[in-house]
């Protein structure tokens, strides 16, 4: 702590309140500040050594203002400390160290490093979610070079980046790579507009790098070997590697070099153009490892099928810490006995890619006691489900994938899975499920089992799909969710829902935060309950609900509360948008025009809104217009 | 920081202390060194006569020294350690304070730290009004300049 001390005093023009007292300046310039706060420093003719008047009790928590708020962590809590009085507003400025920001247009690079001087991590959000369904046409924005442009020059001891949706370009890799030479962490999530040329210059020039994670990010194939970029001798620092969304060409044997000689690495997952065979030669220099990401899982070379099946067997068993399973982008079923051994210790396992028999998939989770998140296709169905319920007594998140998305087949996982899985799983914390058809009787079920549920999504592919058994909309099922499920945040709705099933939301859901609706409701009245009824609604995404502007006009007193608002296929008009606008400066209004989804002239195709400190952006493409 | 303490090596002395009532105190130097104050002047040899601290008052001394004494026990284990200072530190406000302000006046880092810590323990979780009320902080945003910290905290940084 002392010598962080040091580092403040030459750093900083900004000199903190809080003197923060040394034995060398013990002797010199000591503030003998007044109770009152007026602050006058005693000069020159300083007392001599250890003599200067005590300071009274508000001044001693000055004085130590900069060490106590460093211990600040949570966001809440800083914000907090920021708001009670000026000077700890400054102090808690200096020291905050991990930088959020939800929505990228909110604040700009620069109103943030001004104000926080010191940031060592910053998180930035961009895209809005709905963007990931092609519902948005691209090139919208969330351009991460703004933000590494002030960074560059703000924060030369940056550590690490984390970024969601944004759009992230090679000269910003570049720029990334040789702005901040204690650069750590890298992780990218759902973002695009990069190629492997700038992952290149991520691997040769962080030489300090830990974390490389790229997670379902589209990553343009440059040709460059970027594996091979990383510095050729002596140890790494990495800890994890996660590429299995690039889907690029690599050249395996720097990779197994790399992996050989970083003796830390905790977490890899390949990509698709790994195969079995270079999977046991990855793990058997890695039994370290903790997470696996296992590539294709498959062997198209096998002259006898599952012929590496016992070298991978061993290899995985060397692992003896092994808890995360994942990849099987192209599972070969020869090989699934290969990972039984495994099993018993995993408590994260994502099958979501391995389109197997449901008795395949039963095989493995009957081994799998400690499993507390498991993502699977459907192609489970319903039995695999029940096995799930019956052996993983710990599980916490469940993602239920449709295989075939489409509306008209049977759909293998129905009421009957949900029901198990609401009768095994007691500790549900987290559900995603897609199905063709559900039962009021089985969603109400799961809301009383599963009294833990924080998240609730539930995706009935079959639109405006009733309760299949019954024929009623789905209102009653969604309503016993927000009734009973006291610690709910994240909702999902969808099947035919009337706008019973939203004063239900608006009733019943106190907490919550994120709302997802499709293809529901019946009239304003609908978004007019969830709007009056939610006080903590942050993000509320709709699209192809029949919900105007009367109902857009009902949320006025709640939008600077909220991170954003889509509504897409909806029915609003540019009228009622505007007037919103017009009643609420601060929010940022934008109609996006979707070439595909283009409805008759005076509705509007996507409203994307959100609170801004900046006013309108200066980077809106052309098919997005911001109502002023 | 403590390589401070070699007790093995210890010479026996001591420093005399006088806290600022008055209160005198004999302390081996392998403890006082934990102040970084007391550290340089037993290496720069000036620790004759009893040196004053006018800062500190007897009991927060007796307090402060009984803590590295604690801490300069090479017997004593890490968690025993923990548990000490846990106990330690938990005291009312008033006794904060005073420790808080003999640390850093004496420049003690580890008991800085601790004390800093459960300062912050006591501001976490409260609104910025609970946090003045804690520590008696008078609030002096204006109505628009509060305002607009709380708008850019919301929008901008927001959960």
């Amino acid at each position: 702590m002392r010598k962080e001390r040091k580092e403040i005093s030459q750093d900083d023009d900004r000199s903190p309140p809080a003197d923060l007292r040394g034995a060398d300046s013990a002797e010199s310039s000591n503030k003998t500040r007044n109770c009152s706060g007026v602050g006058s420093v005693s000069g020159s003719t300083g007392p001599s050594s250890m003599e200067f008047q005590a300071p009274c009790p508000d001044q001693v928590l000055e004085n130590v203002l900069e060490n106590v708020l460093q211990f600040l962590s949570s966001r809440r809590d800083r914000n907090a400390a920021s708001l009670v009085c000026k000077s700890w507003w400054r102090v808690e400025a200096l020291t905050r160290s991990e930088l959020y920001i939800g929505n990228c247009y909110s604040v700009s690079p620069r109103r943030a490093t001004n104000r926080f001087s010191r940031v060592r991590s910053v998180s930035i959000k961009g895209r809005p979610r709905f963007a990931d369904f092609n519902l948005m046409p691209i090139d919208w924005g969330a351009h991460f070079a703004p933000w590494v442009t002030a960074m560059a020059s703000a924060y030369p001891w940056l550590e690490k980046v984390y970024l969601k949706r944004m759009s992230i370009t090679d000269d910003d890799l570049a720029l990334l790579a040789e702005s901040f030479p204690s650069f750590k962490e890298l992780v990218i999530v759902c973002c695009d507009g990069f190629s492997t040329s700038g992952l290149a210059l991520i691997a040769s020039d962080c030489r300090q790098l830990k974390v490389l994670d790229l997670i379902e990010s589209e990553v343009t194939d440059d040709d460059v070997d970027w594996i091979a970029c990383f510095p050729e001798s002596g140890a790494t620092c990495l800890e994890s590697l996660i590429f299995d969304c690039v889907e690029c060409p690599l050249n395996f044997d720097a990779l197994e070099r790399l992996v050989a000689r970083s003796p830390s690495l905790k977490k890899l997952r390949l990509n698709c153009y790994v195969s079995i065979g270079q999977l046991c030669r990855l793990i058997v220099r890695a039994p370290q490892l903790t997470h696996l990401g296992t590539g294709s899982y498959s062997s198209p070379d096998d002259v006898v099928p599952g012929e590496h099946a016992s070298d991978l067997q061993s290899a995985l068993a060397s692992c003896k810490s092994l808890v995360c399973l994942s990849g099987f982008k192209e599972m070969l079923p020869d090989y699934l006995p290969a990972i039984y051994p495994v099993c018993a210790n995993l408590t994260s396992l994502n099958f979501s890619y391995a389109n197997i028999h449901a008795d395949q998939i039963i095989s493995v989770i009957f081994h799998c006691h400690k499993l507390q998140v498991f993502w699977v296709l459907d192609s489970i169905r319903d039995e695999g489900l029940q096995a799930v319920a019956s052996t993983c007594k710990d599980l916490r998140e469940l993602r239920v994938f449709p295989f075939d998305a489409r509306g008209d087949t049977e759909g293998p996982v129905s009421d009957v899975g949900l029901r198990a899985i609401s009768e095994g799983c007691r500790k549900l914390r987290s559900i995603l499920y897609f199905c063709q058809h559900m039962t009021n009787e089985a969603v109400i079920a799961m809301s009383r089992n599963c009294p833990d549920l924080e998240v609730f999504r539930l995706c009935i592919i079959a639109l405006h799909s009733p309760d299949h058994v019954t024929g009623k909309p789905m209102d009653e099922g969604f309503g016993a969710i927000v009734m009973n499920c006291k610690k709910l945040t994240r909702l999902a709705v969808s099947g035919l829902l009337t706008d019973r099933a939203f004063g239900y939301i608006g009733k019943y859901g106190k907490l919550l935060r994120t709302l997802s609706v499709a293809f529901a409701g019946d009239s304003d009245m609908g978004l007019k309950y969830v709007l009056e009824g939610c006080p903590r609604l942050q993000k509320l995404e709709i699209r192809d609900s029949p919900f105007g502007d009367a109902a857009l006009h009902s949320g006025l007193h709640h939008y600077y509360n909220m991170r954003f608002l889509w509504m897409s296929s909806c029915r609003l008009s540019p009228k009622g948008c505007q007037e919103i606008v017009r009643a609420l400066p601060r929010l940022v209004v934008e109609v996006i025009k979707d070439e595909v989804a283009e409805g008759p002239d005076n509705t509007v195709n996507i409203l994307y809104m959100y609170r801004s400190l900046e006013g309108p952006r200066d980077d809106a493409p052309k098919f997005v217009t911001i109502l002023q | 920081m403590s390589s401070s303490s070699s007790p093995m090596q210890s010479t026996g002395r001591k420093l005399k202390l006088k806290s600022k009532d008055d209160e005198t105190f004999e302390v081996e130097e392998a403890v006082a060194v934990k102040s970084q104050i007391f550290k340089y002047m037993v290496e720069d040899g000036v620790s004759n006569g009893p040196i004053p601290l006018p800062n500190v008052n007897g009991k927060t001394l007796a307090r402060v020294l009984q803590w590295c004494q604690k801490h300069a026990d090479p017997t004593i284990t890490e968690d025993e350690l923990n548990k000490y200072d846990a106990g330690f530190i938990d005291v009312d406000q008033a006794v904060l304070y005073d420790l808080l302000m003999a640390a850093n006046y004496l420049n003690i880092e580890e008991l800085l730290k601790l004390a800093c810590m459960r300062v912050a323990d006591m501001i976490k979780g409260k609104s910025p009004d609970e946090i003045r009320r804690t520590f008696n902080i008078k609030n002096d945003f204006t109505p628009e300049e509060e305002e607009e910290v709380r708008k850019e905290n919301a929008w901008a940084l927001g959960p």
